[in-house]
Parts: structure tokens; C-alpha cells; sequence
């Protein structure tokens, strides 16, 4: 029993620490000018942005091909401070990397003033409490990390939401993001714009300046966070949304999202 | 290397001769700048025109070698390379060594008809693999009555100068 208790707070600990940082997919190329062609697919849990720190499992990476369709990303290796796909491009058109997590739910209770957690849902979590919990609440929880990668001429079907979670849609598609040219990103939760979104936007080289440059936004009503990118070069966003929407499993629900993109020179 | 440029220019007045009596033809000419490196490669190099919505509407040259490197002429792959195949096969050559080169440029866009009068700009990007990328550009009006451009060299672009008629 010890042992187990044990090995759950461990998990519990390793989530926690994972979830206090920010996971990323960078492919090595957005933009390629020949099919057939092979890039690699860079994945951390860091701090800094693109400086890798935990290697994470990528058995949930998948491709969405041009057409739409998705494929499983077989080629992976994880390593101790990030791991690394292999996937190749065939046809022309623009691909969506995704690395998307089923919805979890997490309940959270005090038991003699300290703070646990349980990964159970509102119906589960009854049998699981111990006698004596107070200030129970449960959690659903869902992420997704993803970025696109282009070859040739660009193309839409990839871009459209899921209507399922916090998505990001542009007025400018990821492979024509230029310095100097303002961008506009709408947040979706379900499909509809959501006011509220908080996010922090960076870019790479935070190692090397002072100044980090990191943006926090939070979306306006229309769901909007607009911004002109100064610099050309990779970038992320990290965004998420929390809300006390009561369903039959979850007191709340909190909903994550990273994305990252290139910005092009003029 | 002047007299190579004067040779070149030369020429190309005496093939091009007698196609400036039938049109007004413009003539673009560009530098690649000798750089002396360990490992030198000829650079990528496109020269078009956008009209004033930043849409092009005219390739008049493409120095390139395998596909693969197309993207790092950035703003050429965004706005031709990467949509118009039929044109880059059309209008792709080989890439050039250091030296000077006129090219000609009919007023045309790139199916043949004449541009509307308007406000255009000149753009001549090059990109070197292990060396650096140079975008140029320069507005201009159409019609053109003989203006003349020039643009100073920078990085990967040696002296950039037009006559436009």
C-alpha cells in the first residue's frame, strides 16, 4: 500500500513538474521547397523557449496530411532532455503536427490541512476519497501542441478547427507569418471565439538577451490577440482557458494549448 | 572584371539589338560581388515585379539549382516560387559566377500583356547557401519614360542599376 501511494505521488510529482513547464513541437523546416522531403520534429517540456529540458513520450504525435486525413508518427525517440520524430513529407500543401491529450480529470481535496489529488472524475472520485476530504473539486483537463509545416504552395484543410477544445485560428496562414506585419489570432473554445484566453507569446534566443521580450495577452471578446511581430525567427504561443463549468464529471474545466510558428523575413 | 562587364553588355546590345526598335525595352543590370570565402557557392538569385497591392506580376530571371534551396529566397518563394511551377520551370536558369549581367525586360507581365500605368516595385533577392541573403527593391512608375534606378550594393547584391522605358 505504501509502495503504491508512493508510486502514485511520484507520477503525481513528474506531472506536476512537466506541467509547470511549457511543451513544445519545433519541426527543423516550416517552410520546404521539395517533396518527399524529411524533417525532424524536436519535442521538450522546458522553461526556456526551445531550449530543450524533458524529453516527453510522443506516442500521441500524429501527422494531418494536406487532405486532411491523419497518420500515426512511428519514427520517435525520446530522449533526457527532448525527443525527436523523423517524419516525411510527400505531397505538396500544408501539414498540421499534433500532439493532443485525451480530456483528463483531476480531483483535488484537503485531508488534515494538506492539499492531494486524484486522477478520478466526479463520478469516480466518491469511491476513491477518503473520509474526511474537504474542499473537493475536480478538474477536467485537456492539451494539445501543435505546428505546421508547408511544402510548396500552401494549402486551408488542415487549418480548420476541430471545434473541440482551445484552438487558434489566423487571418494570415502560418507559412506567410512575415516580420514587420501584423498578426492576428483568434481563440476558439468548442468552436466559438472565447474573450479570456490567457497566453504569454516568445520567441527563441531568450538565452542570449536580457530582455526576454516574452508578450502576456489575454483575449478580447471577439476572442482576438493581435500583435506585429518585430523579429524574424521561430516563435510560441501557450495559451490556456479555465472556467467553472459544471458538467457531470468536472466541477471546472481547463483547456491548454501551444502552438509555434515561424516568422519570415520581409 | 570591367572590361568582362563592358564585353557582356555589349553583346547583349548587339543580340537584343534589334528587339529595342520594335519595343521599349528595359534594361536591369546586376553585380554578383566576388566574395572570398573557403567555401564559396554561386548564389540563388530572382528578379521580379509587384504592382502596388505587393502581387507579382512579372519573373524576369531565376538562378537556381536544386529545389531544395528555393525557400531561402524567402519573399521570391512566398510570392511566386512556391504556387507558380509552370512559371519557375518557364523562366529558371542556371546560377551565374561573380560578374556583371543585364537583363531585359519588355514591360509585360508575365503573360505578355501590357501593366496598367501605376506605381510598381523592382525586386532582386539572392540567397547563398553558407553565406547570407539580400533582398533588394526599388518603386517605380509606370509608364516609366526612361527613369533610371539604382540601388547600392549590400551583402550578397553587388550595384543594382534599371533603365526603364
Amino acid at each position: 500500500m505504501l509502495k503504491k501511494a508512493a508510486l502514485v505521488m511520484s507520477a503525481l510529482c513528474v506531472s506536476a513538474s512537466v506541467s509547470a513547464h511549457t511543451l513544445w513541437l519545433v519541426p527543423s523546416h516550416y517552410v520546404l521547397s521539395k517533396q518527399d522531403s524529411w524533417i525532424a520534429v524536436d519535442a521538450s517540456a522546458a522553461n526556456m523557449t526551445f531550449v530543450p529540458d524533458k524529453g516527453i513520450g510522443l506516442t500521441s504525435l500524429k501527422l494531418y496530411n494536406p487532405d486532411g486525413k491523419a497518420q500515426d508518427v512511428t519514427t520517435v525517440y525520446q530522449g533526457k532532455r527532448k525527443s525527436m520524430a523523423d517524419v516525411q513529407l510527400a505531397g505538396d500543401g500544408t501539414y498540421r503536427l499534433e500532439m493532443a491529450n485525451p480530456l483528463r480529470y483531476f480531483t483535488s481535496y484537503e485531508l488534515n490541512g494538506e492539499r492531494k489529488r486524484l486522477m478520478a472524475n466526479k463520478q469516480e472520485r466518491t469511491a476513491q476519497l477518503p473520509a474526511g476530504a474537504t474542499k473537493v473539486e475536480t478538474v477536467q483537463m485537456r492539451s494539445r501542441n501543435f505546428a505546421y509545416v508547408t511544402v510548396n504552395s500552401p494549402t486551408q484543410t488542415v487549418l480548420k478547427l476541430q471545434n473541440a477544445g482551445l484552438e487558434i485560428s489566423s487571418n494570415t496562414h502560418p507559412a506567410d507569418v512575415v516580420a514587420e506585419e501584423a498578426l492576428q489570432f483568434v481563440f476558439h473554445l468548442d468552436g466559438k471565439p472565447q474573450a479570456g484566453v490567457k497566453g504569454v507569446l516568445s520567441y527563441e534566443g531568450e538565452l542570449y538577451r536580457n530582455d526576454a521580450g516574452r508578450v502576456e495577452f489575454e483575449t478580447d471578446n471577439k476572442g482576438q490577440f493581435s500583435f506585429t511581430p518585430e523579429h524574424a525567427g521561430r516563435y510560441l504561443i501557450e495559451a490556456s482557458y479555465s472556467a467553472d463549468t459544471a458538467t457531470a464529471l468536472a466541477d471546472k474545466v481547463r483547456e491548454s494549448v501551444t502552438f509555434t510558428f515561424e516568422v519570415a523575413l520581409p | 572584371m570591367k572590361l568582362t562587364g563592358a564585353c557582356l553588355c555589349v553583346c547583349a546590345a548587339a543580340l537584343f539589338g534589334h528587339a529595342t526598335l520594335q519595343a521599349a525595352q528595359s534594361d536591369i543590370t546586376l553585380e554578383l560581388p566576388a566574395i572570398e570565402t573557403s567555401q564559396y557557392h554561386r548564389p540563388y538569385v530572382a528578379v521580379w515585379v509587384e504592382d502596388a497591392q505587393q502581387q507579382p506580376v512579372k519573373l524576369i530571371a531565376l538562378w537556381v539549382e536544386k529545389p531544395d534551396w528555393l525557400k531561402d529566397l524567402r519573399r521570391f518563394w512566398r510570392k511566386i516560387g512556391r504556387s507558380n511551377t509552370a512559371l519557375v520551370d518557364a523562366v529558371s536558369g542556371a546560377t551565374q559566377k561573380p560578374g556583371s549581367y543585364t537583363l531585359h525586360w519588355d514591360g509585360n507581365n508575365d503573360d505578355g500583356g501590357a501593366l496598367p500605368a501605376g506605381k510598381y516595385t523592382l525586386f532582386v533577392e539572392a540567397a547563398r547557401e553558407q553565406g547570407g541573403r539580400s533582398l533588394a527593391k526599388h518603386e517605380f512608375t509606370l509608364p516609366a519614360k526612361n527613369a533610371v534606378i539604382e540601388i547600392a550594393a549590400d551583402g550578397e547584391l553587388g550595384d543594382i542599376s534599371a533603365i526603364l522605358r
